[in-house]
């Protein structure tokens, strides 16, 4: 397809401009007034300029026909009047002068002697026009208004006389006529040309008036569908078509830009449309979080109240529920001192069974008291001497007599950070454990030791006793959880779950390895920054 | 109610079993020869204002008080509050005896001016040890001041 210059940028500025050049068009003079200007004015120069030499022309020859015709009738004159001049007979001069009424132009004639004398004169009817007194050199002349014939009469060799004829000289009549004659020439040449203008337009200015509206149309309704409809052979028929074309591409390019425009706007409803979701999923995750919020301080709440309710609740065991247990077992033991002639060994032993498992009651309820207290209990971080607090608590372990101490073997313990009355129940439960299962023995040995890595301590507790199977190395840290009957090994079989719940609390681990019958090893770790030991 | 013209011990306990067990441990130690059973702390603060029941009693302030702390009506921290506000019986010696091992009830009874917090064993040897070790160091070896 051609491009047309300009076919572009017309088809991109959109509204702005659109009316300029129809408006334009309004106010400058039409095509169509031009061309009859133009063909007026040539009409008019050319016949002026025709007419002017025309008259010019015709003036010459009018002025020359008219000399040549007086000079005629001076001659012919001259002829008629020899015999009256030789005889001097002036009457009969003066009848030849009186023909000169067949010429109206003639205003007057004379005729002279030759000495100069006027010998007979003619005036025309309604005239009395002065003669001259003596004739001039013979010759014709035109005066303002006049033209004025001397001429000589001759007879035989000799000048007879001098005859004068004066005759009208009527330029201005004649010019006036002629620019009557021209007025009227001008006016139907103007006629002409109105209607050669009427013709021209219907050829050439009415398809630029169209293709003019056409135009309009186009910028006015933004509608490239229209088409120029006079498709002639000549130059405005080849602008229709170019016209056309024009057009057909503008209008292209203007549905390109449409249908791109569309996609745009599409991409935009879209983007508007994700952005309204993304909005909404905004909005719905404040709203969730502000629900959450509210949903925690509501747990908060009911978490503080069921620690409330907790709490009176393990005071009201540790107060109400040991003195029942203490009274079974105060009562047996005093059943078996102050009645003991009465009972039988039977009875004593199994009293003995009601004691000590009343006893044991007691303990259970102690430790589980101690372990839900220990949820509770704030804790109070320090730097703790591991290696000494371990020490101490295993002296006070064995310090008994009836306990029988194993070998202790202390290696070096970095301090640790954290609640030392804490730690210490920690070091208690795991070496009383140690020195229990490692009790039957023939060398019992317990060690204690430490490993450290850059992020944690890892304490252990190493024992040559019992040991435990390691398939149910899970459950020793379970509260009430027990790998020995109690017959074996006494316990409640909540230490070890405490010691789990306090080094939890640290930010440590615990973890045990072992095999039956060749001891175990208990690992916790304390983190070694005090800001990992926070809790 | 036994009247004695010496009461070495005030013996302040809600339940009669474990204040029977506590006498049998008491008397078994031989510590104490007098002790004064009242079973809640309402009566105790009479038994020590000599008021209502107690009002026309002749013998002077015990010795020693024990003094459980979870008792019907007032209750051992009241008691305790009453004695240690009171210039004259404020020098008696307290020992809380309690079941409760709870931090709060022994921080809180130090705070009022408890001489001795001690929790109560269930084993019963363990008790009437806690109790005649407690009752020697106060009577015995304790310099007290009479009241």
């Amino acid at each position: 397809m051609k491009t047309y210059p300009g076919s572009e940028s017309s088809a991109a500025p959109a509204d702005a401009p659109a009316l300029l050049p129809a408006r334009r068009l309004a106010r400058a003079p039409s095509i169509r007034r031009k061309l009859v200007l133009v063909m007026l004015a040539t009409t008019l120069t050319a016949l002026l300029v025709a007419i002017a030499a025309m008259i010019y022309y015709d003036l010459r020859v009018y002025q020359r026909a008219l000399l040549q015709d007086v000079e005629t009738l001076a001659d012919v004159m001259g002829q008629a009047n020899v015999a009256a001049l030789a005889f001097d007979d002036p009457i009969a001069a003066r009848q030849n002068l009186a023909l000169l009424a067949a010429k109206p132009n003639i205003i007057s004639g004379a005729v002279y002697q030759a000495r100069g004398t006027l010998f007979a004169t003619y005036n025309r009817r309604g005239t009395s026009e002065a003669f001259p007194k003596l004739p001039e050199f013979e010759g014709a002349r035109i005066a303002t208004r006049e033209v004025i014939v001397f001429k000589r009469v001759i007879g035989g060799k000799e000048i007879l006389g001098t005859i004068y004829l004066k005759g009208e000289y009527a330029l201005g009549e004649h010019l006036a006529s002629y620019l009557a004659i021209t007025g009227v020439v001008l006016l139907m040449a103007l006629l002409v040309a109105l209607m050669m203008s009427a013709w021209l337009q219907a050829t050439i200015t009415r398809p630029i008036l169209q293709m003019r509206d056409l135009a309009r149309d186009v910028m006015e309704k933004r509608d490239f569908s229209l088409r120029a409809t006079n498709t002639t052979d000549d130059e405005i028929g080849y602008l229709a078509e170019a016209f056309n074309g024009m057009l057909a591409e503008i209008g292209e390019r203007a549905s390109d830009l449409e249908r791109s425009n569309e996609s745009l706007e599409g991409q935009v409803q879209e983007r508007k449309a994700a952005e309204a979701n993304l909005r909404r999923a905004e909005e719905e995750l404040k709203r969730l979080n502000a629900e959450l919020e509210e949903r925690v301080a509501q747990r908060t709440e009911q978490l503080a109240a069921a620690n409330k309710e907790l709490e009176s609740f393990s005071y009201s065991v540790s107060h109400d529920l040991r003195a029942p247990v203490r009274a079974v077992a105060g009562f047996s033991r005093l059943l078996a001192e102050q009645h003991e002639a009465q009972l039988d060994p039977e009875a004593k032993r199994k009293l003995g069974i009601i004691r000590s498992e009343a006893t044991r009651m007691g303990a259970l309820i102690d430790d589980l008291l101690a372990f839900s207290r220990l949820g509770r209990q704030a804790l109070q971080f320090t730097t703790v001497d591991m290696g000494e607090l371990a020490r101490m608590n295993f002296e006070t372990l064995t310090a008994a007599d009836d306990v029988r101490a194993p070998e202790l073997r202390l290696g070096t313990l970095p301090p640790g950070r954290g609640d030392r009355s804490l730690l210490a129940q920690v070091w208690i439960n795991l070496l009383s454990n140690a020195i229990k299962f490692s009790s039957k023995k023939e060398r019992p040995t317990v060690e204690v030791g430490a490993i450290s890595d850059p992020k944690e301590h890892i304490y252990f507790v190493r024992d040559n006793g019992a040991g435990f199977d390691p398939r149910y190395g899970a459950k020793l840290f379970g509260v009430f959880q027990r790998l020995h009957g109690p017959e074996e090994f006494p316990g409640t079989g909540v230490g070890l779950a405490l010691v789990q719940r306090i080094i939890t609390r640290h930010g440590g681990r615990v973890w045990a390895e072992g095999a039956l019958g060749e001891g175990a090893t208990f690992y916790f770790t304390l983190p070694r920054s005090e800001s990992d030991g926070a809790v | 109610m036994e009247q004695f013209e010496q009461v070495e011990i005030l013996l302040v306990e809600d339940s009669a079993l474990d204040a029977e067990l506590t006498m049998t441990a008491l008397a078994g130690s031989r510590v104490a020869n007098r002790v004064v059973w009242v079973k809640d702390g309402e009566e105790a603060l009479d038994y020590l204002f000599r008021r209502g029941s107690h009002a026309g009693r002749s013998d002077i302030a015990p010795r020693l008080v024990l003094l459980d702390l979870k008792m019907p009506k007032v209750g051992g921290i009241e008691v305790l509050k009453e004695i240690k506000s009171d210039a004259r019986l404020k020098r008696i010696p307290v020992v809380v005896m309690t079941s409760s091992d709870e931090e709060c009830d022994v921080a809180k009874s130090y705070e009022l001016g408890a001489n001795s917090y001690v929790v109560k064993p269930v084993d019963f040897d363990a008790l009437a040890e806690v109790t005649r070790q407690a009752g020697f160091y106060w009577l015995a070896i304790n310099r007290g001041i009479a009241v």
